[in-house]
């Protein structure tokens, strides 16, 4: 039988591709252009780093060949009849939590190989993991112009058909999140200009370190009598994240730390928490949404009312502030005059969606692991030294602190937060040698890849060193570790998440040695992908 | 209440900046969203001479603005490279990849940055002298440039 198939490899597959130099002679002589075609272990650039040269992709595997085998033949556990493979995911029974898709993940890989099919999931279309980070390259670069981004059903039908009168009044102006096609493609290509340039954050630095530091002197005032985080400590970054997200996407200064009952603040602060609790429910269990309006959905769309009407405001006070001014002073300035109002209001919305507890689980991962490694600490703490010298921060700054960028890579590498990113294929594509046919939601599994020594040497290492040299001999597979993702629908914030990371990471270990005491903590979905338990972070004054 | 705040919205201040939003929502409509080059108010804008050597050998001569990257460049003059500057100059993609002779490379006034190199390593076929079009200004100096367009995964398919 054809399911019994087990581990295919595809016979191109070829070990060696990954960490090919081959040099391209014919191009040097082509052109007559005096091309570096060796190896080197230096940046050509700047000393301190050096650039991997492996040609990523063989030629070979780009070729239709009559051995492409059938979507049939892609192996995965197979669905039961009626109950497909859902009841896989009921409590107790199943054997795959929700909770831990990352192990799932891990021993799907095992047990049937680098392409695995999951199909008979109940109103979800199949879908296909992918573990081999050369066949995501492939995916990726083989893009059309509108990939389709496969996310959040329950925002899909908040967007499309509950307030289908406001996002679908204007053309192309629903947004960036669930929206797909050439309605996506227009609103992005307004948007993506003024928010994802090199330089589109820089402006934001310095207010964004007062954030960071009010973040800083808040942590000194929750510490118990032991000097560590409270249980809550989680709860404090998101406010953090909040409050420098408001500062981009509204221009404004919520007060998340000391923000008062029945302001404005703290709604937006309730709704967006609103939104955090519910999504992960109403997207990972059952969607019994789909039937009938549940208290929880009823709840998830007054909190996305909440949310619109408030950047609603503060689109319409930018707008003013444009007019008086003349000029645009900022993201949000910039957005209402380059796209207008509309679009920057949902621009703000999507912002405020994603954009917040991805942000802070990221830097509560990073927190916690860099307690873990005090030697990582004090070189993190020479080399910001180094650049402030007791200055306050200013644009520019955290581009001197390679360091420091390395080890948020690596513990995006490690622990990302979202462990996988995912196309809906808009075309038949051959992926690991299979035919998988068009509408197939394929999952980059980001987190396996990138803890496997088949993309990185001694990948269980934490090793931020890995991103500042490379040489030839270690392995580095540039598209297994993706956190933003890559391409046209790369992260829209990503230039704003990272100086916001950058910033505050840098203010949290100049400001403290950061120590953890307490049982190691394992990593769950919730539903990003986060430690499981309290931070309880022991912080000692510098 | 929200759909009073969206009227209101609509009302007032979409008029001022309808212009943008009155944009057909063709994709190919982005791509002459992209070729507003930075440089637009430089009427009479300084020219020089570019040329753009393609993986098969062919050569693309052409004229480019003094101020425009090279990304601009490709795009303005219509220039058909295939699948070239995919995100539109964001630096979310590296399909702008260029190789540049040594002595040119050194001489670029501007090193990559940080979001540069970022997308740089992931690169089809890198090399020392990679960088990525939409990042490099033309100034005048840079006159009778030469620069290599890389194979990309489009032509090892054919």
């Amino acid at each position: 039988m054809k399911s019994r198939v087990n581990v295919v490899k595809w016979p191109f597959r070829s070990p060696v591709r990954q960490l090919s130099t081959t040099p391209w002679s014919h191009q040097a002589s082509d052109g007559g252009l005096e091309i570096g075609t060796k190896s080197v272990t230096t940046s050509p650039a700047r000393g301190s780093r050096a650039r991997s040269t492996h040609v990523a992709l063989d030629t070979s595997l780009c070729d239709v060949s009559p051995s492409v085998k059938s979507w049939r033949e892609v192996p995965g556990p197979k669905p039961l009849p009626l109950l497909g493979n859902t009841w896989r995911f009921t409590p107790y029974i199943g054997g795959y939590s929700v909770e831990h898709i990352d192990k799932v993940c891990l021993s799907l890989r095992e047990q049937y190989g680098d392409c695995v099919k999951i199909t008979g999931l109940l109103g979800r279309p199949d879908m296909l993991f992918v573990f081999d980070a050369s066949e995501v390259e492939r995916v990726f670069r083989g893009e059309d112009a509108a990939p389709h981004r496969p996310s959040m059903p329950s925002l899909n039908y908040y967007k499309h058909t509950l307030r289908k009168d406001f996002f679908g009044a204007e053309e192309n102006c629903a947004g960036v999140i669930a929206v797909h096609g050439e309605s996506w493609a227009a609103f992005r290509t307004k948007v993506s200009r003024v928010a994802l340039s090199a330089g589109a954050a820089a402006q934001y630095t310095v207010p964004v370190a007062q954030v960071a530091d009010a973040f800083v002197e808040r942590v000194r005032d929750i510490r118990n009598e032991n000097l560590e985080t409270p249980d809550d400590f989680l709860n404090e970054v998101h406010k953090w994240s909040l409050e420098s997200l408001g500062l981009i996407a509204l221009d404004t200064r919520l007060g998340c730390f000391e923000a008062q009952e029945e302001s404005e603040s703290m709604r937006l602060i309730h709704a967006v928490q609103t939104f955090f609790l519910s999504v992960g429910e109403l997207e990972l269990r059952a969607p019994w949404w789909r039937l009938y309006p549940t208290t929880m959905f009823k709840k998830y769309c007054a909190a996305l009312d909440t949310i619109l009407s408030v950047t609603l405001r503060h689109v319409e006070k930018a707008l003013k502030e444009c007019e008086l001014n003349g000029g645009s002073k900022s993201l949000l300035q910039d957005l209402v005059a380059a796209a207008g109002p509309r679009v920057a209001a949902v621009a703000a919305l999507d912002l405020f969606l994603v954009g917040i507890d991805t942000t802070s689980n990221a830097v509560a991962s990073i927190l916690y692991q860099l307690s873990l490694r005090p030697a990582v600490q004090d070189r993190l703490y020479e080399e910001i030294n180094n650049v402030l010298q007791d200055k306050p921060m200013k644009p520019g700054d955290v581009n001197h602190m390679p360091y420091l960028k390395a080890c948020v890579k690596e513990v995006m590498r490690m622990y990302p937060v979202v462990i996988g990113n995912g196309r809906q294929l808009s075309k038949d594509t051959i992926i690991c040698g299979y035919q998988i046919p068009k509408g197939t939601q394929v999952i980059f599994q980001h987190y396996v890849m990138g803890n496997s020594d088949d993309n990185f040497s001694n990948a269980r290492d934490f090793r931020p060193e890995r991103w500042m040299y490379r040489s030839s001999t270690q392995k580095h597979h540039a598209f297994a570790s993706l956190p933003f993702g890559y391409g046209k629908r790369m992260c829209l914030g990503r230039r704003f998440a990272e100086l916001e990371i950058h910033t505050v990471i840098c203010k949290m270990v100049q400001a403290f040695k950061m120590e953890y005491h307490h049982k190691p903590m394992d990593y769950h979905i919730h539903p990003m992908y986060t430690p499981n338990g309290p931070i309880r972070l022991k912080l000692i004054e510098r | 209440m929200l759909r009073n705040i969206v009227k209101n919205i609509t009302a007032k201040s979409l008029r001022a900046v309808g212009k943008n939003n009155g944009l057909p929502p063709s994709l190919s409509h982005q791509r002459s969203l992209a070729s507003v080059s930075k440089t637009e108010l430089a009427l009479k804008a300084e020219k020089v001479k570019v040329t753009f050597v393609l993986k098969d050998g062919k050569r693309l001569e052409t004229e480019a603005k003094v101020g425009d990257t090279l990304l601009d460049v490709v795009v303005n003059n219509d220039l058909n490279i295939e699948g070239y500057g995919a995100c539109e100059g964001t630096l979310t993609c590296s399909t702008c990849h260029v190789f540049l002779k040594q002595s040119d490379y050194d001489r670029l006034p501007e090193e990559p940055c940080d979001e540069e190199r970022d997308m740089l390593d992931l690169a089809y076929g890198l090399t020392d002298t990679s960088r990525l079009g939409c990042q490099i200004t033309l100034t005048k100096d840079l006159d009778g440039l030469e620069i290599q367009v890389p194979e990309t995964i489009n032509d090892a398919r054919n």
